[in-house]
């Protein structure tokens, strides 16, 4: 027989968690697109300023949400198997790096831009991943589409920021793209893990998961169309690609985090009654 | 060694929350915390329906999720199975909860009384057992079991080093002891009746028993 | 046994009694004088049944002390104008001044006679349910009894909210004020709505837990899927009221499907009335010479007196008895020659005999083959013939009971439901044996302690009963009380209780609309009331309140506001639950499932000191009899055992003197002392210093004390089974008195009063109320009834945040239960409020949809939407109340026991959500 559902939306996390994602997701995207801009050519500080100001907003954000703000250095006593630690450990090195680059012009610290906002961004998915309470982001493919989304969104606002180039655009296309084939495998995942309904719903059926949606689609059609010089509007491509990528986080994060909510895998015996086994 | 679970007999569970009460008033948790609770479960379509009452908690895991996320160390985990809280190190992220595939963890972040405005006298009396801004959750009633077997008492025989909610329990559903130790009351249930754990899936290897049907398994 | 005493962390022993399932001992732990937590009293382990762990209620008693809406100081009313709408204008005042003004009044009422022209008590009281307050008001049951005639009939719900069918036919036919298997050895229950782990305590809880394990089955009967539904083997969903039906199919099933043989002939023979040969007019033939009952002596060829030495009755048959006569009503004797005799046993089969499962089948809407299994079941697993030694004695072993709920056995049908209950009993010898169908205490026979020394040798072969007279010259024209319990209900008899346990739904209606040629009861110039709130758990409250607005002066016990207070002149703070002293028996046979291996006494404490200015009751209690010019007399009760023994006894004398104020400790260490040395001999004796230290005294009780059967034997008697000639009398009588008065809105029940209970549709009685009502039944297609939840069933802890707390832990806590389908065809979801409404009354709350719900039918669970009681006005919770009638349509919902049943056909649908102002004046529910 089948059991009642217990799925329960998580109270744990808000929007302010959510920011996390987003500044990080982008901040870190942001500055792996300016590192490459950079290897490329001149290139502005704005947009590494920007991805760093991206990071650390979202990090202060989560900072708001801790119950024991001033207990927060606590967060770097783990590295053994918190990806949160771990994921706090590289925002100082990071942080440093760009301003390195930013302030100091030691351009010896843009690959090490890169590989920290990297390995930012790779934490930051493990960190969701690791949520074992939350089968939406516990499901393995969450880790490649929030690398993807992060580098399309920071791609995105590379375009925003720091203005287009065929390159970029091309890149970006390329993010948005393989943010199209996470978000199809994460789906495609969820679906497996039989992950609740209540989260299937939010992400694949919900006004506003359809308009981003929506936009992300809109961002490749619009990359595709600045590419092929038909007309540029890479500004909006990548406005419609970043916060796209945000509302679906913010979606992830908070309405469709549903718990898997307790289960039990047979109904008991009572007295010389009938034991009935769940179905899973 | 030592392994302290908790079996839950879903055959005698009535769904009364009597531990739910009582771990209430043990640990003096503020509302709407309730670090042992009784879940009213249905199953099935009228008129082929059961209604299961399953106690829960924290699991207690051989391999604790939460301890894993833990960017603070304040999730720790003894030898005999127990995992804690160092509310001290503890910054109250909420990871632990949100890892924690048992819905176990609570945090509180203002102070909330149960008659809403005023503290009452025993609230007054326990104020330093508040704990806000950090996550909480089920013990096994640690201070008890720690204190009780520094007497010579036994987990699970001696009420002294008891939960408070085995030993409140009304209908003999929930036991707990030592499943290291073959001759204890918790082994004995364990080898002699069916049993789960919940979400086995995970891996975490929960420390509670959910006994459906005699004989072994 | 010791007190955990520490220097500022104690640990004090005490008991729960809020609900009539206690009491249940516990322990308080007290750091610097605060009371902190509830915990089990293990010392208890081994001794009460449930190794001294009490019930969740108990652990809100912290909070109960502690809640800051408490009443502490005693205060008064400056509004005179009474009603939900008025502001009551209470301002404190001093316990003099209260005192005083009470006093003043006692003194008045008592110069000029207790009893007012209309031969009513100027005096009434109400106390909660089931004589629970009792353990909580010390002393004031003395005050009470040196007062005289007070009416107790304006109760909080007796007789619609409780079993009350039960409590009268039970104590008739085996001394059962309350019935439960004896779970413990039973192996197999068919329970019809009872709901025993719910409301049976803490020892139902783990005795029926042990069982479970032990391989019980048990069949539950119910609407819907009720907690204890939940926990037994099988869950039969029924439609509202039709049980009855289900239970006639059972019977039909056993009598004329299975083999003679399966029945326990012997114990139908020897130990009831089944050989009783009955006569055409249907009453016993007897003796012509002592007028006993005549049975068919087969050996013989004739008909004997059935107490006969040597006899061996015929069980079936019809036979021609040469010279008998008949005892009809008011004394008439009919004289038959060659007359046919059928026995009681075979008027019975003959009865049943149209009762198929199949005729049942589409009364109660449940299959056939389900009854018939369940019958067959049940008379499977009886053990026919086997035996079980219960401390040395030898008795019957047979280990099926049939247990009933509330509203199964209250109101119309509740007569067949406890009469074939009892008959599914003797069917099989299992009635008041082990593993059984078992009484477990006495309130209409005395005495109260000891169902067994009830039992005294009766007319006609039975237990002697005594029925409230309807004879002519003897019938109570006039009643005695507001509820006319001895006019109209001759079954309830007249105790101490009869008056609660009589129809107390009447005395509010009467008092607001009195029938025709039927004087309207005066209003009572005190009522006293006490852990009581009949404005939100009686019927159609809102009316019932209105009733309450117009007495002239109320004291009310007040713990915190509530809706019931609301109406008082006077409140007086009682030193609660762990505030104040009072000594209790524990353990034998008590209420529900209390059956113990021992007996003794408990303590209550001040665990802490009272708050404000709340004051011990046995301090009140003193200070109403100084007032009322009654010390000596009030004195002299608690002496003779008005405080629960008589502190003087073989050996021992503990008597207080009776001509000054005593101290409520002194009073106190007097029953304990008494207590302990009546249990235990003199040498035994406890006071009270002891009692604070270790809490309770107990001595073993023996387990053959449980049941009714040896005593039975040992006096010769036989169970008034399976033929009611005395009630079918008694009926007649009591209509020819009340058409005598010209009086005749009683006619429907007086129907009751027949032999043998046939079928009649009971559900349709509801239906015909809504037509009654000017309404269409089709507007109201869905039946409504309620149910308890452990957190609440009478616990009078409305108040107690935690409670609610947990409780929401329950599906269906403060909401309304509908089944999925029934949902899903309204487009209600789950959550989505909803109103339900009757022709009297509408009731709003959230839905919560189930699948263990019949479709049919919806459930309001509790008894809420207060409007006044701190925390409980803010919960918005929905409640059946509102929806059942109290006015004369409630008459003909009103069965001959006096008793209704919390059913009414409903509508049902999906309504906006209230606004959050509307929701902030508690206004939604």
């Amino acid at each position: 027989m089948k059991q009642m559902n217990t799925s329960r939306r998580q109270r744990s996390w808000d929007l302010r968690a959510a920011a996390n994602f987003i500044g990080g997701g982008t901040g870190t995207g942001l500055l792996m697109a300016s590192v490459v801009a950079a290897a490329f050519g001149p290139t502005t500080p704005v947009t590494m300023a920007a991805g760093a100001v991206f990071v650390m907003l979202g990090l202060s954000m989560v900072w708001l949400e801790i119950g024991k703000p001033w207990r927060a250095l606590h967060v770097f006593f783990h590295p053994q198997t918190s990806w949160m630690t771990r994921e706090g450990i590289i925002a100082g090195p990071l942080v440093a790096a760009v301003g390195a680059w930013v302030v100091l012009g030691l351009s010896a610290a843009l690959p090490l831009v890169f590989v920290l906002a990297a390995g930012f961004l790779f934490c930051q998915a493990r960190m969701l991943r690791a949520s074992r309470g939350i089968p939406a982001w516990k499901q393995a493919e969450v880790v490649p589409f929030l690398i993807a989304t992060g580098v399309a969104e920071g791609t995105g606002m590379m375009a925003v920021l720091g203005g287009s180039s065929p390159a970029l655009v091309g890149f970006a296309l390329a993010a948005g793209l393989a943010r199209e084939a996470a978000w199809w495998a994460y789906g495609r995942g969820l679906a497996r893990s039989h992950a609740p309904k209540a989260s299937m719903d939010v992400l694949m059926k919900s006004a506003p998961a359809m308009a981003c949606r929506a936009a992300q689609v809109a961002a490749l059609v619009l990359w595709l169309a600045t590419l092929s010089g038909v007309t540029d509007v890479a500004l909006l491509a990548g406005l419609l690609a970043a916060v796209s990528g945000w509302g679906i986080k913010a979606l992830l994060i908070t309405r469709a985090a549903f718990t898997r909510g307790p289960a039990i895998a047979m109904c008991p015996v009572r007295g010389r009654g009938i034991g009935l086994p769940i179905e899973a | 060694m030592t392994r302290y679970i908790m079996v839950a007999d879903l055959r005698r569970c009535v769904g009364c929350q009597t531990c739910t009460s009582s771990c209430k008033e043990t640990n003096a948790t503020p509302p709407g915390v309730q670090w042992r609770r009784v879940l009213d479960i249905e199953a099935g379509e009228y008129p082929l329906v059961r209604r299961v009452f399953v106690p829960t908690g924290c699991q207690h895991c051989d391999d604790p999720p939460c301890m894993e996320v833990c960017p603070s160390t304040a999730t720790g985990q003894r030898k005999d199975g127990i995992v804690t809280i160092d509310y001290d190190l503890c910054i109250g992220c909420s990871y632990c909860a949100l890892a924690c595939p048992y819905e176990a963890r609570y945090k509180v972040d203002d102070v909330e009384y149960v008659y809403g405005a005023a503290a009452t006298a025993t609230e007054v009396a326990r104020r330093d057992q508040q704990k806000i801004g950090i996550v909480t959750k089920c013990t096994f009633c640690v201070d008890r079991i720690d204190a009780g077997t520094k007497a010579g008492k036994v987990p699970g025989v001696d009420p002294e080093a008891t939960p408070a909610c085995v030993n409140s329990c009304i209908s003999g559903a929930l036991r707990f002891g030592d499943i290291d130790n073959p001759d204890s009351a918790v082994s004995k249930l364990v080898a002699e009746n069916k049993w789960f754990r919940m979400h086995e899936d995970e891996g975490t290897g929960p420390g509670f028993y959910y006994l459906w049907d005699k004989g072994a398994l | 046994m010791s007190g955990h005493t520490g220097a500022a962390k104690k640990s004090v022993p005490t008991y729960c009694y809020n609900c009539v399932s206690g009491p249940d001992l516990m322990r308080v732990t007290v750091e610097d004088g605060v009371a902190t937590t509830v915990e089990p009293n293990h010392d208890a382990a081994g001794i009460h049944p449930a190794d001294g762990r009490p019930c969740v209620k108990a652990y809100g008693l912290v909070q109960k002390t502690y809640n800051p809406h408490r009443v502490l100081t005693p205060m008064k009313r400056t509004n005179p104008n009474k009603g939900q709408n008025e502001d009551p204008g209470f301002v404190p005042i001093s316990w003099d001044e209260a005192m005083d003004q009470i006093g003043a009044k006692l003194r008045d009422i008592r110069a000029r006679g207790v009893l007012d022209d209309a031969g009513l008590p100027r005096v009434a009281a109400t106390f909660g349910m089931g004589g629970t307050p009792a353990s909580y008001m010390g002393t004031m049951p003395a005050f009470l009894a040196a007062w005289g005639a007070i009416d107790y009939s304006m109760g909080s719900g007796q007789g619609v909210k409780c079993t009350h069918s039960e409590h009268l036919y039970g104590e008739l036919w085996h001394r059962a004020f309350t019935v439960s298997a004896d779970t413990v050895n039973t192996r197999y229950i068919v329970s019809f709505g009872a709901n025993v782990e719910i409301s049976g305590g803490v020892c139902a809880v783990r005795r029926h837990a042990d069982a479970r394990i032990r391989g019980i089955k048990r069949v539950y009967v119910e609407p819907h899927l009720s907690v204890t539904g939940a926990c037994s083997s099988e869950w039969v969903p029924i439609k509202p009221k039709t049980d009855p039906a289900f239970m006639l199919a059972m019977i039909n099933t056993i009598l004329h499907e299975a083999p003679r043989d399966a029945l326990d002939i012997p114990f139908l023979r020897d130990r009831t009335a089944s050989p009783y040969l009955v006569g055409p007019d249907g009453y016993y033939l007897r003796d012509v010479d002592g007028g006993k009952p005549l049975v068919w002596d087969e050996a013989g060829g004739r008909a004997v007196p059935h107490d006969t030495a040597g006899v061996v009755p015929a069980l079936e048959g019809t036979f021609t008895v040469a010279l008998a006569e008949c005892h009809g009503p008011d004394g008439e004797v009919f004289r038959h020659e060659g007359v046919a005799g059928r026995t009681a046993f075979s008027v019975m089969a003959d009865e049943m005999k149209d009762y198929t499962p199949e005729w049942a089948a589409d009364i109660c809407d449940v299959p056939a083959a389900t009854m018939r299994r369940v019958a067959l079941e049940y008379l499977e697993n009886a053990c026919v013939g086997e035996t079980i030694e219960v401390n040395g004695r030898t008795l019957p072993f047979r280990p099926v009971a049939v247990t009933l709920g509330k509203t199964v056995n209250n109101g119309w049908g509740a007569y067949e439901c406890c009469w074939a209950r009892t008959v599914l009993a003797v069917l099989v010898g299992a009635l008041e044996v082990p593993g059984g169908t078992l009484g477990t205490t006495v309130r209409i026979n005395r005495p109260h302690d000891n169902r067994l020394k009830s039992v005294k040798p009766g007319p006609d072969g039975f237990m002697d009963t005594t029925f409230n007279p309807t004879d002519r010259g003897n019938w109570s024209e006039r009643p005695t009380g507001r509820n006319a319990h001895r006019t109209l209900v001759p079954i309830v008899g007249n105790g101490p209780w009869s008056q609660a346990l009589g129809p107390t739904h009447l005395a509010w209606m009467f008092m607001n609309e009195a029938p025709a040629d039927w004087p309207k009861p005066t209003l009572p110039e005190i009522w006293f009331a006490y852990r009581t709130n009949p404005a939100i758990s009686f019927w159609e409250i809102a009316r019932l309140s209105e009733t309450m607005a117009k007495m002239p002066f109320i004291v009310a016990f007040a713990y915190t506001m509530d809706e019931t207070n609301h109406m008082a002149d006077i409140l007086l703070p009682e030193a609660t639950d762990l505030e104040s002293t009072q000594l209790i028996r524990i353990g034998g046979n008590k209420f529900v499932e209390q059956h113990w291996d021992h007996i003794g006494v408990a303590l209550r404490q001040p665990v802490v000191e009272p708050l404000g200015e709340s004051r011990d009751f046995t301090w009140i209690a003193t200070e109403l009899a100084r007032q009322a010019g009654l010390l000596e007399t009030y004195n002299q009760r608690i002496n003779s055992g008005a405080a629960l023994v008589p502190l003087k006894g073989e050996g021992y004398d503990f008597s207080l003197p009776t001509d000054r104020v005593n101290e409520i400790d002194a009073v106190w260490d007097a029953v304990c002392k008494a207590a302990t040395a009546m249990l235990a001999g003199p040498a035994e004796a406890k006071g009270l210093d002891w009692f604070k230290d270790n809490g309770f005294f107990v001595v073993p009780h023996k387990r053959v004390d449980w049941y009714l059967y040896p005593t039975m034997v040992d006096q010769g008697l036989r169970f008034e089974l399976p033929y009611q000639e005395r009630l079918f009398k008694v009926g007649k009588e009591l209509g020819r008195r009340l058409h005598e008065k010209g009086i005749h809105w009683w006619d429907n029940q007086l129907g009751e009063y027949c032999p043998i209970p046939e079928w009649h549709d009971v559900p349709g009685r509801w239906t015909q109320s809504i037509i009654d009502a000017g309404a269409n039944p089709d507007d109201y297609p869905l039946w409504g009834i309620t149910t308890k939840s452990m957190q609440y069933a009478a616990g009078n802890n409305i108040g107690i945040p935690l409670m609610d707390e947990v409780g929401r832990n329950m599906r269906g806590h403060g909401a309304v239960v509908i089944n999925t389908s029934t949902a899903r065809a309204l487009g209600i979801s789950d959550n989505d409020w909803v109103e339900v409404a009757s022709p009297f009354g509408s009731t709003r709350g959230q839905a919560a949809v189930m699948q263990g719900c019949r479709p049919d039918t919806v459930v309001i669970p509790g008894q809420f939407s207060h409007w006044k009681t701190p925390f409980a006005k803010d919960l918005n919770y929905p409640t059946l109340n509102k929806l059942t009638p109290l006015s004369n349509a409630t008459l003909a919902l009103t069965d001959a026991t006096g008793s209704g049943s919390d059913v009414v056909r409903v509508s049902l649908r999906r309504i906006e959500a209230p606004s959050a102002e509307t929701l902030a004046v508690g206004g939604a529910a």
